[in-house]
């Protein structure tokens, strides 16, 4: 009897990830293919459409890269716990916290010059979203508790804070019943680069290059990789865990709250309950494909917010742009499908030594 | 008070398919996209064919479906159980949307339907809230002792439960740890979108996107709350469908929070009692299966 067998390789596939990620995508692009044919689209002309709407202009490329901002800083929290091997799944929720933090900054200060109320409002989100991070980073290190399930309950509370927020003692009188916060002082939306994009991508850019190479050079990045592949080194080499658990976890959502602040002060004029937009949880797939390294979030979260500027480009011709979503997920299960074969190679397995001889 | 019961066994259904799945040592986080699957499901059949129970097959087998895929990719193939379970819930939520698009805001047309108690729906207080049920909530109920017994008192359960407490133990007493893994997480998936289909057909009695709001965390909240066990997690359902349910009328009470608030407060006492845990395992072992969210592959043991 003839089979296939999955054997691990001697050495990792060089390149492995970003051929698993390319997988991915042409997986993604497939199954989407099917989807949108049965719905009665042409799948060629939708990618088409998408791509033009992503990176065929200057407009296009505005639009790609303001969108990677949020998806790279989220992603980059989520990265950043994930290198100590902690899941932050609250990126969702500490996105929110930070536009909580930068709209009450603004409410504190309305009448302050830009140069100083933008720089505040951004220090005001991340301080917010690292807030809603200690608490289940202070639950994680002293008492052990599971913060994957404590940052995701934590991104159904804030949601309601903020709910809470714009139907109540933050609502617009003058909003005419809708469920927002007033509009944001006029000097207090981030400076633009070209086209849609604004500043917000040269700090976003700022935070992940200076990150990445903080964390590939000091020694709190090398203690930090050391605790994430085996505790009880970390712990022999004398570095204290609980306070390495405290200060990335914390950090990771004060990365994510930034993300927050600047989606408050770049995109959105006020605060609203969706500010989030699904960006954090998109953020853990971005890292995840980036297998947690800063320069693969960047790259990755240009990627993704291609999908998104495509997928609501498209919905105008009446496409639903949840393909977007759809597309997002399956190149995670593409590439993790595919990342098998880069520590893994199938080979023939015989049962019997006849089958090996006829193999 | 009808809505208490109702919410709360809808949330039941599906926290009992991710209790099945984590007791096999699969954490699925897919849980909010599988409801959304089954409900979109359950509203485009039983629409369709007229016939609510078909609704619930087509659900439960769409939510079977799509647990398959967090199957493959994180037991067969051993990735992380945490991003192929958010992954899922991306993907459903996307899926539901692109599906239902369009059967947004048209009202449902067959409900599960009440079973005929005669005069026992008519009694005070008990009557809305236990006897005037569809028949869906008695199976819930069913549903719920059924799988108490076979985790509890079969060989089957015993094997499961052996695989989400040492994977490597069971694969060496003959037990297929990825076969018994892939069967619970369908399992659960199946559940979800039973849930899903409770959902779309009795309590929103529509669909729109988003329909799910957040209630597939609240399953993955009620199995902690729970602790693993489904008696103590059908209190927990009952607790949390009656704040969801209630949240809307509190103030007809005279109660002077915000109602917003109120809808906080499963997911807070959730974080309470997980941390009540930890400090509790300190000194005995945790309520937890000791193997979830580990990926096995035989070699590596």
């Amino acid at each position: 009897m003839i089979g296939l067998t999955l054997q691990r390789r001697e050495q990792p596939l060089p390149g492995g990830q970003v051929r698993a990620v390319l997988a991915g995508a042409f997986i993604a692009l497939l199954a989407g293919a099917v989807l949108l044919l049965l719905s009665g689209s042409n799948p060629v002309d939708v990618y088409l459409r998408m791509a033009d709407a992503a990176f065929g202009s200057e407009r296009a490329w505005s639009n790609t890269l303001s969108r990677a901002v949020p998806l790279g800083l989220a992603g980059l929290a989520v990265a950043v716990a994930g290198s100590m091997g902690l899941w932050n799944i609250g990126a969702e929720g500490q996105i929110i916290a930070g536009a909580i933090g930068g709209a009450w900054v603004a409410r504190v200060l309305p009448d302050a010059d830009g140069v100083i109320l933008i720089p505040a409002m951004l220090i005001g989100a991340v301080i917010g979203g690292g807030l809603l991070a200690v608490i289940p980073a202070v639950l994680r290190a002293q008492l052990g508790v599971n913060e994957i399930i404590t940052t995701l309950m934590l991104n159904e509370v804030i949601l309601r804070v903020v709910r809470y927020l714009v139907n109540g003692i933050w609502k617009d009188p003058g909003g005419s019943g809708f469920p927002q916060a007033p509009l944001l002082p006029d000097q207090s939306a981030l400076p633009g680069l070209f086209g849609r994009a604004n500043i917000g991508l040269l700090i976003a850019a700022a935070v992940l290059i200076g990150f990445g190479y903080f964390a590939s050079r000091s020694k709190w990045g090398y203690e930090l990789r050391l605790a994430g592949s085996s505790e009880k080194t970390a712990e022999y080499a004398g570095i204290s865990l609980r306070t390495k658990i405290m200060t990335v976890l914390t950090l990771s959502g004060a990365i994510a709250g930034l993300a927050g602040g600047i989606e408050l002060t770049g995109s959105s004029s006020r605060l609203v309950e969706g500010v989030a937009n699904g960006w954090g949880f998109a953020g853990i797939i971005v890292a995840a494909l980036a297998l947690m390294r800063p320069s693969g979030v960047a790259l990755v979260a240009v990627f993704f917010g291609a999908v998104q500027v495509g997928g609501l480009a498209i919905q105008v011709s009446g496409v639903s742009a949840s393909i977007a979503n759809i597309l997002q997920a399956m190149i995670l299960f593409g590439a993790l499908a595919a990342g098998v074969f880069t520590e893994y190679k199938l080979v023939r397995s015989s049962r019997s030594p006849r089958a090996a001889v006829a193999a | 008070m009808n809505e208490v019961t109702l919410v709360g066994l809808m949330l039941y259904l599906a926290a009992l398919g991710e209790l099945i799945a984590e007791k096999a040592g699969v954490l699925n986080l897919g849980v909010e996209g599988m409801m959304a699957v089954g409900g979109v499901a359950a509203f485009w059949s039983g629409t369709e064919f007229g016939n609510p129970l078909i609704g619930l097959l087509i659900a439960g087998i769409a939510g079977g479906l799509l647990a398959l895929v967090h199957g493959l990719v994180a037991v067969v193939m051993g990735a992380d159980q945490v991003v192929s379970g958010l992954a899922l819930t991306i993907l459903g939520l996307g899926m539901s949307a692109f599906l239902g698009q369009d059967y947004v805001s048209l009202p449902a047309v067959p409900q599960f339907g009440a079973l005929p108690l005669g005069p026992l729906k008519d009694l005070r207080i008990v009557g809305p809230i236990v006897f005037n049920q569809s028949w869906l909530a008695w199976v819930a109920v069913g549903l719920g002792i059924s799988t108490w017994f076979v985790l509890e008192r079969t060989r089957v359960g015993l094997g499961l439960r052996a695989v989400g407490e040492s994977a490597a133990t069971a694969d060496a007493a003959g037990q297929s740890v990825v076969v018994t893994r892939v069967a619970a997480v369908v399992a659960g998936g199946v559940l979800a979108g039973f849930g899903g289909a409770y959902l779309t057909l009795n309590l929103a009695k529509g669909w729109t996107e988003g329909v799910t709001a957040g209630r597939g965390w609240i399953a993955v909240a009620l199995v902690i709350f729970g602790a693993w066990r489904p008696g103590r997690t059908a209190v927990g359902a009952l607790l949390f469908g009656g704040l969801l349910a209630l949240e809307p009328r509190l103030q007809t009470f005279g109660v002077e929070i915000s109602p917003i608030l109120i809808s906080m407060l499963p997911y807070v006492i959730t974080i309470g009692v997980l941390t009540a845990f930890s400090i509790q395992a300190r000194h005995r072992p945790s309520a937890a299966p000791a193997a979830i969210g580990r990926a096995y592959r035989r070699e590596e043991r």
